[in-house]
């Protein structure tokens, strides 16, 4: 049923630098989540990328990038489906 | 400020030793020295009118007492005199005011500081982070194919039933 998303996911964190990621759905509850990535992010990971499409509501959803000196994460979202990459610098 | 805040106060010391502070009494008492006022006052009003002194009728008595009344509860500010203050004075006050704020805020900051736990911080060069490249191609192509293809992974999810979704409790029995 949902294996196709976790082939997506696995296929994701083997990219390099990538160690995580997350898919919540439009009420911000976990879809899936594989790698370094706790659930309890979908809900925040879902409402930036709400507020930050909320700043220009004709242009489509924008893609975020939060970076600290050793971590990065990029989330956007498409449809009802927002997705966050966690990536490491080092 | 002295004033109002000493209207309040009950401290009695504070102003009778004589030393002036921000809560020493800017009038002083009316009940306490209303006896002064009234004297001089009707003795004023008598002295003026000489001739009506002899003949005491109960109306000329109680004008008397109306005047009487009156005079007891006036307070008579330029006649109090006590605390005109000079130039030289506000500063001082206004001096030891601002210490004294400072040494309130001073003991309670320690309060304010425990909200100070932000997620949010200030960075020392902002103009560095700002000129950098928003996003790599390679991380924005990454996440936009990450999205579709779980988007087209989501889209596929259905339910397919393999056992009755009604089940008849108890029918067998009957």
């Amino acid at each position: 049923m949902e294996k196709k998303l976790e082939t997506v996911m696995e296929e994701l964190i083997t990219r390099p630098g990538v160690i995580g990621c997350i898919f919540a759905d439009h009420q911000g509850l976990c879809l899936g989540v594989k790698g370094k990535a706790s659930t309890e992010s979908a809900g925040i990971i879902h409402a930036m990328a709400e507020e930050a499409a909320r700043l220009e509501p004709k242009s489509k959803p924008p893609v975020i990038l939060l970076e600290n000196d050793n971590r990065s994460c990029i989330l956007t979202t498409t449809g009802t489906l927002t997705g966050a990459i966690f990536k490491s610098l080092n | 400020m002295g004033c109002c805040y000493s209207f309040f106060c009950k401290d009695e010391n504070s102003s009778q030793t004589g030393d002036v502070n921000e809560r020493t009494h800017l009038l002083i008492d009316p009940v306490s020295n209303n006896s002064n006022v009234q004297r001089v006052n009707s003795e004023d009003i008598l002295s003026r009118n000489p001739n009506i002194l002899p003949k005491k009728t109960d109306e000329q008595s109680a004008l008397t007492r109306i005047l009487q009344e009156t005079a007891a509860n006036v307070i008579d500010v330029a006649a109090l005199g006590t605390h005109n203050l000079q130039q030289h004075d506000y500063l001082e006050r206004m001096k030891l005011y601002n210490v004294r704020v400072q040494q309130i805020l001073n003991n309670s900051r320690h309060k304010f500081n425990k909200k100070g736990n932000c997620i949010l911080q200030d960075i020392p060069n902002p103009e560095k982070v700002l000129n950098c490249d928003p996003i790599a191609a390679e991380d924005l192509n990454l996440i936009i194919s990450a999205v579709a293809g779980a988007s087209a992974a989501i889209s596929d999810i259905k339910v397919d039933h393999k056992e009755d979704l009604v089940v008849p409790f108890g029918l067998l029995n009957s």
